[in-house]
C-alpha cells in the first residue's frame, strides 16, 4: 500500500471533518495504528482543525456562561484530591469553615468593640456638650456681672470729673439735732449752676414719703428737687443762687412749702 | 482533569473552547443567536458525555467539534428551523452562480472560505460538511456514482486545506 498517497489523497482531512464515509473511517482507524506515519498525519490534522477553527472563531456572549453553568450546576462534581480520596477533599473544607468562623468571630469582637466605643464616646460627648453649655451660662453671668461694674466704674468715674471740675462747689449737710446720724452732701456747679446730691447717709424713706431737697434763697426755701431712687452722684435743679441746702422728707412727688418737723439734714454754702 | 467532572474543569473547557466551538456553530447555522442556543445545547452535551470520550480515538477538540457539529446539522434539520429557513437555503442555491449571489461577503466562517472552491467541489462541501449528508445519501441527491463523490470530496478538501494554510 502507498502510503504517502493514502495520507495525501485528502481522506484523513475528511475523517476529522466527519465528512468521511463509514468504509472510509474503518479503513483509517486500522491503518492508524499499523502505520505510524499514518497516525501522526491524521494527528496533524486534527492539529489543522483545531488552528482553523481557533482562526474563525466566533466570540460568545458573556451571559452563556452562566447560563450554562445554571443548567448543569446539578453535573458537577466536588473537588477530589485524586491521591488522597475523601479524607483530604474534606479537609479543605473544614479549613474554610475555620477560616469562616475566624473571620465571624473576628467580626463580632469588631462589632461589640467597635459598640463599645461609640457607646464611651457618646458618654463623652454628652458630657462635654453639658460642660459647654455650663461654661456657656457662666461666661453669660460673668459678662452681666462685668458690664455692671463697668458701668459702675464709668459712672463713678463721670462723678469724680464732675466733683473735681473747677468752680464745682461742695456743701456738707451734715444731720440736725435728733438727726445726727444722717449725712448728704451737695455738689454745685458756680458755672452752670447745676446741682448734684450725695445721699451719704439718709434713712430708707417709708412708702409714699420721699427726701426732698431746698435751696434756701435769701431766707426762704425754693424747691430744688426730688431725690430720685439713684446711685450715687444725683443731678437735680438748676439752681441760680442759694444761701443754704436742706433735705426734708415730704409726700411721694414733693410739696411747694417744706415740713420743718421733718427737716434731716442742713448745710450753709462756703461763700 | 475532566473526567473529575469539577466546576472548575468545566470552566477550563468553556474559557478555551467556547469561541472556537462557537466559531463552527455559526459556520453552519449562519445565525448567531439561534447559534448561541446551540452552544449551550453542545456544552451540556459535551459535560454530560465526557466519559464516552475516548482520546485513543483522537484528540479532545475533535470529538468537541464533531458534537458541535452535528448539533449544528441537527438543529438546521429540524423541521421549524427548515420552515422559517427555506428562503435562505433557496437563496444559499443561488450563490453558485457568481452575479445573481444576494449577499456575497456575508457568509460566516467556513462558509465564506468555501465560495473560493470549484462549483462541483462546493455543492459537495456545501451537502456534506454543511448539511450532514453521507456520501451514500449525496450520490443519490445529485445523480453521480459514489466513488465520483468520495474521490470529489477528498479532492474539495485538500484544496481548502490549502487554501486556509497557516
Amino acid at each position: 500500500m502507498d502510503i504517502q498517497a493514502y495520507i495525501q489523497s485528502g481522506v484523513i482531512e475528511s475523517y476529522v471533518l466527519g465528512i468521511a464515509n463509514e468504509q472510509e473511517v474503518a479503513e483509517l482507524q486500522r491503518l492508524r495504528l499499523e502505520h505510524p506515519a499514518i497516525a501522526t498525519a491524521v494527528e496533524q490534522a486534527e492539529q489543522w482543525l483545531l488552528d482553523t477553527s481557533s482562526q474563525l472563531a466566533v466570540p460568545v456572549a458573556d451571559k452563556s456562561k452562566m447560563q450554562l453553568l445554571t443548567t448543569l450546576q446539578n453535573d458537577f462534581k466536588e473537588p477530589v484530591s485524586a491521591s488522597n480520596g475523601s479524607v483530604s477533599s474534606e479537609a479543605p473544607v473544614r479549613s474554610m469553615s475555620r477560616n469562616m468562623a475566624w473571620i465571624a468571630a473576628a467580626s463580632v469582637v469588631l462589632f461589640v468593640s467597635s459598640a463599645a466605643v461609640n457607646l464611651y464616646l457618646y458618654n463623652k460627648y454628652t458630657k462635654a456638650a453639658n460642660d459647654y453649655s455650663d461654661l456657656l451660662k457662666e461666661r453669660t453671668t460673668l459678662l452681666a456681672t462685668n458690664k455692671a461694674y463697668e458701668n459702675r466704674l464709668t459712672a463713678l468715674q463721670n462723678n469724680m470729673q464732675l466733683m473735681t471740675a473747677p468752680g464745682m462747689l461742695k456743701v456738707s449737710m451734715p444731720g440736725v439735732a435728733g438727726k445726727e446720724q444722717s449725712l448728704a452732701t451737695v455738689y454745685w456747679d458756680t458755672h452752670t449752676k447745676d446741682v448734684y446730691l450725695i445721699a451719704n447717709s439718709l434713712p430708707a424713706a417709708p412708702a409714699g414719703k420721699q427726701y426732698q431737697l431746698w435751696a434756701l434763697v435769701d431766707g426762704k426755701p425754693v424747691d430744688a428737687g426730688m431725690l430720685e431712687n439713684c446711685e450715687g452722684l444725683c443731678q437735680l435743679k438748676n439752681i441760680q443762687q442759694a444761701q443754704a441746702f436742706a433735705i426734708t422728707l415730704e409726700k411721694a412727688g414733693g410739696s411747694p412749702v417744706p415740713d420743718l418737723t421733718q427737716l434731716y439734714v442742713m448745710g450753709k454754702v462756703q461763700s | 482533569m475532566l473526567k473529575q467532572r469539577t466546576q472548575a474543569a468545566f470552566s477550563y473547557l468553556y474559557d478555551n473552547y467556547a469561541a472556537t466551538l462557537n466559531g463552527i456553530i455559526v459556520g453552519i447555522i449562519q445565525d448567531q443567536e439561534v447559534s448561541g442556543d446551540v452552544l449551550q445545547e453542545v456544552f451540556v452535551k459535551i459535560w454530560r458525555q465526557v466519559e464516552n470520550y475516548d482520546p485513543v480515538k483522537g484528540r479532545l477538540f475533535t470529538w468537541m467539534y464533531n458534537i458541535a457539529r452535528t448539533t449544528a446539522i441537527d438543529t438546521l434539520r429540524s423541521r421549524d428551523w427548515k420552515n422559517s429557513k427555506r428562503n435562505n437555503s433557496l437563496t444559499e442555491e443561488y450563490t453558485s452562480l457568481p452575479d445573481k449571489a444576494p449577499n456575497p461577503g456575508d457568509e460566516l466562517g467556513l462558509r465564506k472560505i468555501i465560495q473560493g472552491l470549484r462549483e462541483e467541489y462546493k455543492v459537495l462541501v456545501e451537502l456534506s460538511y454543511f448539511e450532514g449528508y453521507t456520501q451514500e445519501e449525496i450520490s443519490g441527491m445529485l445523480n453521480i456514482p459514489l466513488g465520483t463523490v468520495k474521490t470529489r470530496i477528498r479532492a474539495a478538501i485538500l484544496q481548502l486545506r490549502q487554501q486556509v494554510k497557516l
